[in-house]
């Protein structure tokens, strides 16, 4: 049975942590509750921007002593923008927690943000949604949950190149004073640490700081359909998403044992009718994918022109059917694929940071993996197919990159 | 950790690293088999080959493979390169002999003509995929353009015409050639029973018959041509350069994983700082490829089309550079604590485990330790590196860029 580590500072920030016995390294998040979709009107891309500028110095660092700083603990650093967090952490040995929490409470409460720096992230920002499009495959997803999730949750990580142009030093330091805000940050750490230490320094290093204003966003729903962008390269590249069960939700199980059945392995639904009987495909997967405020299966596919129509047919009639029947082996096998990925990313440091700190957020506790596995241990045939017959898959957002449209039913 | 190994009468090496403390096992076939081992007329059959081992064995069909790994809740695939195709899967260790058992099936496999006429349109689809790649493409046509005939420049995945001329029986005759126990290891590392995995493994495949095969190693110091490709749909150059380095054997490969860190890690490298961090480029880094008999020094940049002639004077100006004044003593502690910690990392895991035990034992026929190569890591000196770049001009390179149609 794994231990959770809980603790929450004066100022509100979470602190969880998860001990693991087999492991020499550290891995931790801070979560900050500055995502795409808490971005003001008008600043779509100003996260990929901040990722990058609050790295170029912080403390009595220059940019170059802080990456230094950083690359001498021997630290992988992460940074990425979701729709409602940034997030940037590392995976370390664990002696070299300590002075590495130290450098990024820097980054986050005195980041440096000098003007010149600005304009260099800000270019890259713009260079990376320039460089999207030479990667369709990477841009059809993207586009996907901007059309799928209601408005703005599902808007670009990376950014749009109007906003980005017209991004200023002032507006972003403002929106950095604002939502890195503290008692809305979630802290995780996984691996070899000792948590009380862990406690202390956070205490010291954060509680003083103040807290950030954050607005409420305001959601508008989008209605499902087709978008089509032309590109002459060799595929046509195909998203595909329906809407489905929240984390929260009571059928939340049974719902990613039926992506499982449709997706979970090469005996699956997906792989099997598209791939080995058809030979329509070589890339076909769909998975899961939630926020908080909404979840749906995500479907990608590639595929030469001419076989574009009949692999999206085929995808939708499989989701489609689902509901119609599903046998006992099916469900046995999507739920052991389930249960060995939950036991196997356990072994990571870094998947377990990610995997805590995002429970957290979404369910506003952490389920342990015993939970997990008891769950879906509990689905069985009629659970699933009695979902599924209350919430068909049925309605499909559709974005496609390509040479060649599809008609979408 | 305890290592064991075995070398059946057929030369099969079974190797095994045991670690009582893992939550997971993982197992996996090398087999010394790539591109370079093909000729013209059959580029391509080794992946493709890869692909039809999971197509089933005179016992078992396609979708009872499938089946059989995703009951075991396996996370498996397999892999192909220049010069090694593997097969691996990572398990809970309650299902590590049937996982086991399954592989050692699948290396008999039927390589029936129905299931070899369908895997050629997914084979043709993967090859489609890949051109809408630009940065695995420019890589790819650099490799072959760098060694310019030397079979380490031929394709993985072969060509939409050697895939479509290609027969099921020249796969089938290059199976019986190249998949020879003493051309294969079998690796096991994480939670497991050696008697017991070992002694699977030996009843299952001990009947395969030995075979003669070899493979002809030359170095290549590449070819230092230059060559631009223009596709109307493209958005950002991709540039790919490519020069010799040391052999996968070769004692030095600790210094080249070094020089490649300073030179072209993700960040905190000269070219981090010189060209992403000044945003002329929006990636930018170097990897040391250690192979068999040759090794290579390979760059990745992408940028803007505006900024190609600066990009390319800074990347001269570092290796220039380099060649004059040669690394500081804090870039070499940097990169020594970057590898390091990644090598811990990567084999917290069995699955990464796994990996470099079996390229340890292909490459070297050697067990190594992760201690002993964080200790060669940390023996390199600078002068090693100095020397490296000394015999190894990094200027002197191989060059491909993929980029937009440009005015003339």
């Amino acid at each position: 049975m794994e231990r959770l580590d809980k603790h929450i500072l004066k100022n509100g920030m979470v602190v969880l942590g998860e001990p693991m016995e087999a492991v020499g390294s550290v891995a931790f998040d801070f979560m900050l509750p500055a995502g795409a979709a808490r971005l003001p009107q008008g600043c779509c891309g100003a996260g990929s921007v901040i990722v990058d500028w609050i790295f170029r110095g912080a403390g009595d660092k220059n940019t170059r002593e802080l990456s230094d700083a950083l690359d001498g603990l021997g630290l992988h650093r992460s940074g990425s923008v979701g729709s409602s967090h940034i997030t940037i952490g590392a995976v370390l040995e664990a002696g070299n927690l300590a002075e590495a929490i130290k450098l990024y409470a820097d980054v986050i409460l005195r980041a440096g943000l000098k003007d010149e720096q600005f304009e260099l992230a800000k270019q890259l920002a713009i260079d990376g949604v320039l460089a999207l499009d030479d990667d369709p495959r990477h841009k059809v997803m993207l586009k996907l949950r901007e059309k799928f999730y209601p408005s703005p949750l599902g808007r670009s990580t990376l950014g749009e190149i109007a906003e980005l142009k017209t991004l200023t030093t002032e507006k972003t330091k403002q929106i950095i004073n604002d939502d890195f805000n503290l008692p809305q940050t979630i802290f995780a750490v996984a691996g070899k640490y000792d948590f009380d230490a862990v406690v202390a320094q956070m205490e010291s290093l954060f509680s003083n700081a103040k807290n950030g204003s954050q607005q409420d966003v305001a959601i508008v729903q989008n209605k499902p359909g087709y978008t089509h962008l032309h590109n002459d390269g060799a595929q046509v590249h195909i998203g595909l998403m329906t809407e489905t069960v929240k984390p929260t939700d009571e059928d939340y199980y049974n719902a990613r044992v039926a992506v499982s059945v449709l997706s979970g392995g090469m005996s699956a639904r997906l792989f099997t009718e598209v791939r080995e009987k058809r030979g329509l495909c070589y890339a076909i997967r769909a998975s899961y994918h939630s926020l908080k405020e909404a979840a749906g299966i995500a479907c990608y596919a590639g595929t030469t022109p001419d076989k574009s129509q009949e692999t999206l047919d085929v995808i939708t009639a499989e989701f489609n059917r689902l509901a119609d029947g599903i046998s006992e082996d099916e469900i046995e096998r999507a739920k052991v694929g389930l249960k060995s990925a939950l036991v196997l990313q356990s072994e990571s440091s870094a998947s377990r940071a990610g995997g805590i700190g995002g429970d957290y957020y979404i369910l506003g506790r952490v389920r342990s993996l015993e939970e997990i596995k008891n769950k879906i241990e509990q689905t069985t045939v009629d659970s699933v197919l009695e979902f599924l017959r209350r919430e068909r898959f049925e309605d499909f957002t559709v974005v496609t990159i390509g040479p060649k449209e599809v008609k979408v039913k | 950790m305890e290592f064991k190994k075995k070398i059946l009468a057929n030369g099969l090496a079974v190797i095994g690293e045991v670690n009582k403390s893992a939550k997971s096992a993982a197992v996996g076939f090398f087999v010394k088999t790539g591109s370079r081992d093909e000729t013209n007329q059959i580029n391509g059959v080794s992946h493709f080959l890869e692909h039809m081992l999971f197509k089933g064995t005179e016992k078992l069909s396609t979708f009872e493979v499938s089946e059989a790994f995703d009951r075991a809740g396996a996370e498996f695939n397999a892999f192909t390169s220049e010069e090694n195709t593997v097969f691996y899967a990572a398990i809970l260790p309650e299902y590590l002999v049937e996982v086991t058992k399954l592989w050692t099936e699948l290396m008999r496999p039927a390589l029936r003509n129905e299931d070899f006429d369908i895997e050629k349109n997914v084979i043709k689809e993967e090859i489609a995929m890949y051109k809408d790649l630009p940065n695995f493409d420019v890589m790819d046509r650099c490799r072959t353009l760098h060694f310019d005939g030397h079979p380490c420049g031929n394709s993985v995945l072969g060509s939409e015409e050697s895939i479509t001329n290609l027969t099921a029986e020249q796969m089938r005759d290059y199976f019986a050639g190249r998949y020879a126990p003493n051309n294969m290891t079998a690796a096991v590392a994480g939670n497991f029973d050696w008697e017991q995995i070992s002694s699977i493994v030996e009843s299952a495949c001990e009947k395969w018959q030995k075979q003669p095969a070899s493979r002809k190693l030359e170095d290549s110091q590449g070819s230092k041509k230059k060559e631009r490709i223009e596709k109307s749909n493209l958005a950002r150059e991709h540039i790919c350069l490519m020069s010799p380095a040391v052999a996968a054997h070769d004692q030095r490969r600790f210094a080249a994983t070094l020089l490649a860190t300073i030179v072209g890690d993700s960040v905190g490298s000269k070219f981090f700082w010189e060209l992403v961090d000044k945003a002329l480029a929006e990636a930018a880094v170097m990897q040391f490829g250690a192979m068999d008999g040759t090794g290579i020094f390979c760059s990745y940049i992408s940028c803007c089309s505006e900024n190609v002639s600066k990009v390319l004077d800074t990347v001269k100006g570092i290796f220039e550079n380099l060649a004059g004044s040669g690394v500081t003593k804090e870039e070499m502690k940097t990169a020594k604590n970057k590898i390091l910690s990644a090598l811990v990392i990567k084999n917290e895991l069995p699955m990464g485990r796994l990996i470099d035990l079996g390229f340890n034992w292909t490459y070297l026929q050697q067990y190594r330790t992760v201690e002993e190569d964080i200790s060669a890591i940390k023996a390199v000196t600078i002068d090693d590196v100095h020397s490296l770049i000394k015999q190894f001009n990094l200027g002197d390179f191989t060059q491909v860029s993929i980029g937009p149609v440009q005015a003339s």
